[in-house]
């Protein structure tokens, strides 16, 4: 590990050794894999695609009522 | 079949074992000091004085960690030596007389004694000789190893910047760092495996809870980070490192297993 070679303006506000401040923070071995939650937008996603579907179905369905109620009355 | 399942034990087994081994244990038995260079920077043809000192100085230091060169150039003004560790300059000689025991001296000796008789370490505590300065930093690091489990193991050496008999020594610590030697304030080295010595606590960094940082990295279990990175410089030294003691950091780990750390 190479040590910082960096000059510093006093000894106090030199740094820690690198060995040292690893074997303080856990860093001199392999640490596990840490688990995160992913943010879910699914129902989100699931409720937008479903009213999109709704809409479409209504706006298909009020367009075929219309066109069949205009055949009839003609 | 039933030979091959007992082999893949085994192996897990001894791969298992490697693993536990402790950082200061490891150093000892597995890695290899690295070399000094001495270089003899000339330019001209070497009389036969300069060949004999020379072939005494390669004589001297032949069972140290260092390699010998000579290096003709036109440039070189005056002949003289340059003592090199991984390219970094660490010391110029201008007479082989100044080159005397370089490679040896009497606190090498009696180190690299406590490293080989199983000790986790030495700890050498480099004195200002400014007694206010040196006093505070010494009671804690006594404080600190007497109430240590680790204590029995531990050697604390102390070592005055204006001794004689170990200029060359002072000298391969103060260029542990490269800003080491321009700092007047007592520092703490971690002295381990064959010779090699940490980046030291400075100063008002040598607190009890860096002390035992520093027993902590030595005791933990050898992670491959560590194996693939270690820390700290060699120090030139002439030993046969072959047939070490046991380790004595085993013995208390295993008396007492809830010491056992990563």
């Amino acid at each position: 590990m190479d040590q910082d070679t960096l000059s510093n303006d006093s000894v106090a506000s030199r740094p820690l050794p690198k060995w040292l401040t690893d074997q303080r923070d856990g860093l001199n071995y392999i640490q596990p894999v840490k688990i995160e939650m992913k943010e879910d937008r699914s129902l989100g996603i699931s409720f937008m695609v479903t009213g999109i579907l709704i809409l479409l179905v209504i706006t298909v369905l009020t367009v075929y009522v219309l066109q069949k109620n205009k055949n009839n009355s003609i | 079949m039933r030979s091959v399942y007992l082999k893949i034990l085994i192996l897990a087994g001894i791969l298992s074992l490697a693993c536990t081994t402790k950082v200061s244990e490891w150093v000892l038995l597995n890695s290899v000091p690295n070399q000094y260079t001495l270089v003899f920077y000339h330019n001209s043809l070497l009389s036969e004085n300069q060949k004999q000192q020379n072939s005494k100085i390669s004589t001297d230091i032949k069972d140290a960690n260092i390699l010998f060169k000579n290096v003709q150039s036109k440039e070189v003004i005056k002949p003289y030596y340059a003592l090199y560790y991984q390219e970094r300059l660490f010391a110029k000689y201008d007479s082989p007389e100044e080159l005397y025991a370089i490679a040896n001296s009497p606190l090498r000796e009696k180190i690299a004694e406590q490293l080989m008789s199983g000790k986790l370490c030495v700890m050498l505590y480099l004195k200002t000789d400014d007694k206010e300065k040196d006093t505070r930093g010494l009671e804690i690091l006594k404080k600190t190893i007497t109430s240590s489990p680790f204590g029995e193991i531990i050697t604390i050496v102390e070592l005055s910047r204006k001794d004689l008999s170990e200029k060359h020594f002072i000298s391969m610590l103060l260029n542990v760092e490269s800003d080491l030697s321009e700092i007047k304030e007592p520092m703490l080295f971690g002295i381990f495996g064959k010779f090699k010595a940490l980046e030291p606590l400075l100063s008002k960094g040598i607190t009890e809870e860096n002390i035992n940082l520093m027993i902590d990295f030595l005791t933990a279990d050898c992670s491959c980070l560590i194996k693939d990175n270690l820390p700290g410089t060699d120090i030139l030294y002439t030993s046969n490192w072959e047939n070490p003691a046991i380790a004595l950091v085993n013995s208390i780990l295993d008396a007492n297993p809830t010491l056992m750390h990563n």
